[in-house]
C-alpha cells in the first residue's frame, strides 16, 4: 500500500531517518557503553569479586592446591591454573549485567522508547551485546595482567592472551542470552540477579574451574560433564598453558592443546546457538506488536 | 537559539508540505489519523476497545478523553505500533499500522504514560540517544540538541544526570526527546498525571507551542481541566467505544443547560428531600439532579432565570440553603451526562490503566 501519494503525504515534514543497521548497532553500542561507564558499580563488581576470588584462593590454598594441580600437571604453580578459570569467572560475573541492563530498561521505560523508535530491532539488541561483550574483553584483560603480577604465566604470550580472551566471549554468549531470556520472563530485576547469581557458585565450583576434575567426588565429575563452565575453564587453561588439560571429554584428533581447544570451542558455540535462539525468541515476542 | 527562531525552523517544511501536497490529489492530506473500525481483543479475551471510527485532521490539538481502563491507552498503543490491532484499518500519518510501521515510527512523536528517560545518562545525553535513534543527521544534532533543552528549560541541568531530576522534569526531558525529528504528529498518553500544578501549566506551555508550530497532538487526559485548555477537539472513550465526539464547546452544550449547585445544611435526608423537590420543579424540564457532598447540583436550561425560584421553594419546604452558585457546565458535568458517573482523578488511580 505504498502509492506515490500516501508515501508523499509523511514525507512532507519529516526527513527521512537516515538509519541504517550498523548505525543503529552503533548508536546502541555508543548508549550502553556510557552507561557502564557511568555505572562504576557495574564494572568493579563485576571484577572485584573474581579478583578477591583469584588473591584468596592463590594465598589461601595455594600451597594446599598446588600439590593436587601438580599431579596432573607437574610444574605448573595454582596461580597459573587459576587465572583461565577467574577470567571464565569474570565472563560470567559480567554475562549477568546483561540482562539487568534489559529489566532496568523494561522498567524505566527505554525498552518501549525504543521499540517506538525507527531503529531495526536487532540491531538493538546486537548493539547492546556488543557492549558487554567487549567490556567482558576488557575485563579479561585486566584480570590475565593481575594474575601475570601476581606470578602467572601465559605460555603463548600475547597471542594466547587474546585467544583467552576471545574464549570468554564465546563462553559468555550462553549467559548472556540466559540473563536476558530470564529478564524477559521475570521483567523483575531482583528475581534477575537471584537467579543469575544463584547459578554462578554451583557453576564455578562443580567444574574444573578451582581444582582438576580428578581430586573431586564422583558427583561433582559428573555434573562438570555438562557444565559449560568446565568447557570454557578448560579452553582458556589449554590455551593458557598450551596443554591438552581437558579430562572430560578424550580427543586426540588434534595436536596438544588443540585437542582441548577444539571441543571446547565448538561445545560453547552450540550452547551459544541454543541458548541465543531461546532469547532471540524471547525477545523477539516481547518487542513484537502482538496482542497477548 | 531563541524561541523564535526554532518557530521559524519548524514552520518552513509546513510552508513547503503545503505547496507540494497542492500537487497531490486524494482526501488524505489532512488526516494524520484515520481509525475505522478498531477492535483489540487481548489474549485473555478482554475486549479492549471495540469498533472505534476517529479521524484527527492535520496541526489539530486532539484530546481522547476516558476514565482509567477506558482503553485509552490501548487506542495510543495502537497508533503508535505498539499493539497490532485485532481488525479494523488504522492509518496513522498515511501509513498503514500493519503493512508500514517503521514508517509510521519515523514520522510520529510517543511520550508513554510512564516516564520514559535513561536515568544513568544526562538529559543532554538522552536527546541525543534520540536524535541518533531518529536518524536526525549529524550536522543538526547539536542544534537540535540545544534548541529542545531550551524549550523545555533545561539548559542549566544538561549535564546533569536525568535520576537527580524532579518528576516535571522527568516529563520535560520526555518530551523533549519525543520532539528530536520534528515529528508531524505527537502522541502524548496521560503526560500530566502525578505532576503538580505548576508543573502541569509549564508543560501545558510547550505543548501549545509545539501545536502553534503546527505539530498535531494526540493527548489523552483523564483531567477534564487539560482538555478543555488545550484540545479544540475531543472525543470521549468509555468501554472501548467512542461515546461522544466534539468541540469541548459542543459537549458542554451537551450538557443541556447551566449548573445550579446548592449547598444545604442538614443531612442527608434534607439532601433527597431537595433533590425530589428540584426533579418535581416546574420552571425546570429535563433537568438533571444529582446529590453531592454538599448538598444537590441541578443541570437545567433555565438554571440562571429559575434558580432563585428553586432556593425559595427549598426555603419554604424547611430546608437550609448555606451556599449556592451558578455556572456554566465544565467538561466534569459533560462526563456525568455522558457516562452517568463521575470521573475519580486521583493520581493514584491514575497509574492502574492497563498497560502493555
Amino acid at each position: 500500500m505504498s502509492t506515490p501519494t500516501e508515501s508523499g503525504t509523511a514525507d512532507r515534514e519529516v526527513a527521512r531517518s537516515a538509519n541504517t543497521f550498523v548505525g543503529d548497532v552503533w548508536v546502541n553500542f555508543k548508549r550502553w557503553n556510557l552507561k557502564a561507564v557511568r555505572n562504576p558499580f557495574v564494572l568493579v563488581v563485576s571484577l572485584a569479586q573474581p579478583f578477591i576470588f583469584l588473591v584468596l584462593f592463590t594465598e589461601v590454598f595455594g600451597n594446599v592446591a598446588g600439590g593436587a594441580v601438580s599431579q596432573g600437571l607437574p610444574g605448573i604453580d595454582y596461580t597459573t591454573f587459576l587465572v583461565p578459570a577467574i577470567a571464565i569467572q569474570v565472563a560470567l560475573a559480567s554475562a549477568v549485567t546483561s540482562g539487568i541492563g534489559l529489566v532496568n530498561d523494561i522498567e524505566n521505560g527505554m525498552f518501549e522508547k525504543v521499540l517506538v523508535s525507527p531503529m531495526n530491532r536487532t540491531a538493538v539488541f546486537v548493539g547492546k551485546t556488543l557492549a558487554e561483550v567487549f567490556r567482558i574483553a576488557l575485563q579479561i584483560a585486566i584480570i590475565l595482567g593481575l594474575g601475570v603480577l601476581l606470578g602467572a604465566e601465559i605460555t603463548t604470550g600475547v597471542i594466547g592472551a587474546v585467544g583467552i580472551m576471545a574464549v570468554g566471549i564465546l563462553f559468555s554468549f550462553w549467559f548472556i542470552a540466559f540473563s536476558n531470556m530470564l529478564a524477559v520472563l521475570t521483567r523483575d530485576q531482583e528475581s534477575t540477579i537471584i537467579g543469575a547469581n544463584l547459578l554462578q557458585f554451583p557453576l564455578l565450583f562443580l567444574s574444573s574451574a578451582f581444582l582438576p576434575l580428578e581430586v573431586l567426588p564422583n558427583w561433582i565429575q559428573l555434573f562438570a560433564r555438562i557444565n559449560p563452565v568446565t568447557y570454557g575453564v578448560d579452553a582458556a587453561r589449554a590455551i593458557m598453558l598450551d596443554e591438552d588439560v581437558m579430562t572430560v571429554l578424550e580427543v586426540t584428533a588434534f595436536d596438544g592443546a588443540l585437542n582441548t581447544i577444539v571441543p571446547a570451542v565448538a561445545v560453547l558455540a552450540g550452547l551459544g546457538l541454543v541458548f541465543g535462539a531461546g532469547a532471540v525468541y524471547l525477545l523477539s515476542r516481547a518487542s513484537s506488536s502482538d496482542v497477548r | 537559539m531563541s524561541n523564535e527562531q526554532s518557530v521559524a525552523d519548524a514552520e518552513t517544511p509546513r510552508e513547503d508540505s503545503r505547496d507540494s501536497s497542492a500537487s497531490r490529489a486524494g482526501s488524505a492530506e489532512h488526516t494524520s489519523i484515520d481509525i475505522s473500525d478498531l477492535e483489540l481483543t487481548y489474549g485473555d479475551g478482554t475486549e479492549a476497545v471495540s469498533g472505534v471510527d476517529l479521524t484527527v485532521g492535520d496541526g489539530e490539538f486532539f484530546g481522547f478523553l476516558g476514565p482509567n481502563g477506558a482503553g485509552k491507552t490501548t487506542v495510543i498503543k495502537v497508533l503508535a505500533t505498539l499493539l497490532s490491532p485485532t481488525a479494523g484499518e488504522v492509518r496513522v500519518n498515511g501509513f498503514d499500522v500493519r503493512t508500514e510501521p517503521r514508517k509510521i515510527r519515523e514520522s510520529i512523536g510517543y511520550m508513554a504514560q510512564e516516564t520514559s528517560i535513561d536515568p544513568e545518562l544526562t538529559a543532554e545525553e538522552n536527546i541525543r540517544f534520540a536524535c541518533e535513534a531518529y536518524g536526525v543527521p549529524r550536522g543538526e544534532r547539536d542544534e537540535r540538541t540545544a534548541e529542545l533543552l531550551d524549550l523545555v528549560d533545561l539548559e542549566a541541568v544538561a549535564d546533569k544526570r536525568s535520576e537527580e531530576f524532579s518528576g516535571g522534569m522527568k516529563k520535560r526531558l520526555d518530551a523533549a526527546t519525543v520532539l528530536v525529528h520534528r515529528p508531524p504528529l505527537v502522541f502524548l498518553d496521560e503526560p500530566t498525571t502525578g505532576l503538580d500544578p505548576t508543573a502541569r501549566n509549564r508543560l501545558w506551555e510547550y505543548f501549545q507551542r509545539i501545536n502553534e508550530q503546527g505539530t498535531t497532538i494526540f493527548l489523552t487526559t483523564q483531567y477534564l481541566e487539560e482538555a478543555d485548555t488545550l484540545c479544540e477537539r475531543l472525543a470521549v472513550i468509555l468501554g472501548g467505544e467512542i461515546v461522544a465526539d466534539g468541540s469541548p464547546a459542543d459537549l458542554k452544550r451537551q450538557v443541556g443547560g447551566d449548573v445550579l449547585d446548592i449547598e444545604l445544611g442538614d443531612g442527608p435526608e434534607a439532601r433527597a428531600r431537595a433533590t425530589t423537590i428540584a426533579r418535581e420543579f416546574d420552571d425546570f424540564s429535563n433537568a438533571t439532579v444529582e446529590e453531592t457532598e454538599a448538598g444537590i447540583s441541578v443541570t437545567a436550561q433555565a438554571a440562571r432565570q429559575s434558580g432563585t425560584d428553586l432556593l425559595v421553594a427549598l426555603r419554604d419546604a424547611g430546608l437550609t440553603v448555606t451556599g449556592f452558585n451558578v455556572r456554566a457546565p465544565t467538561l466534569d458535568d459533560v462526563f456525568l451526562a455522558i457516562t452517568g458517573e463521575r470521573v475519580d482523578t486521583d493520581d493514584g488511580a491514575a497509574a492502574t490503566e492497563e498497560s502493555i
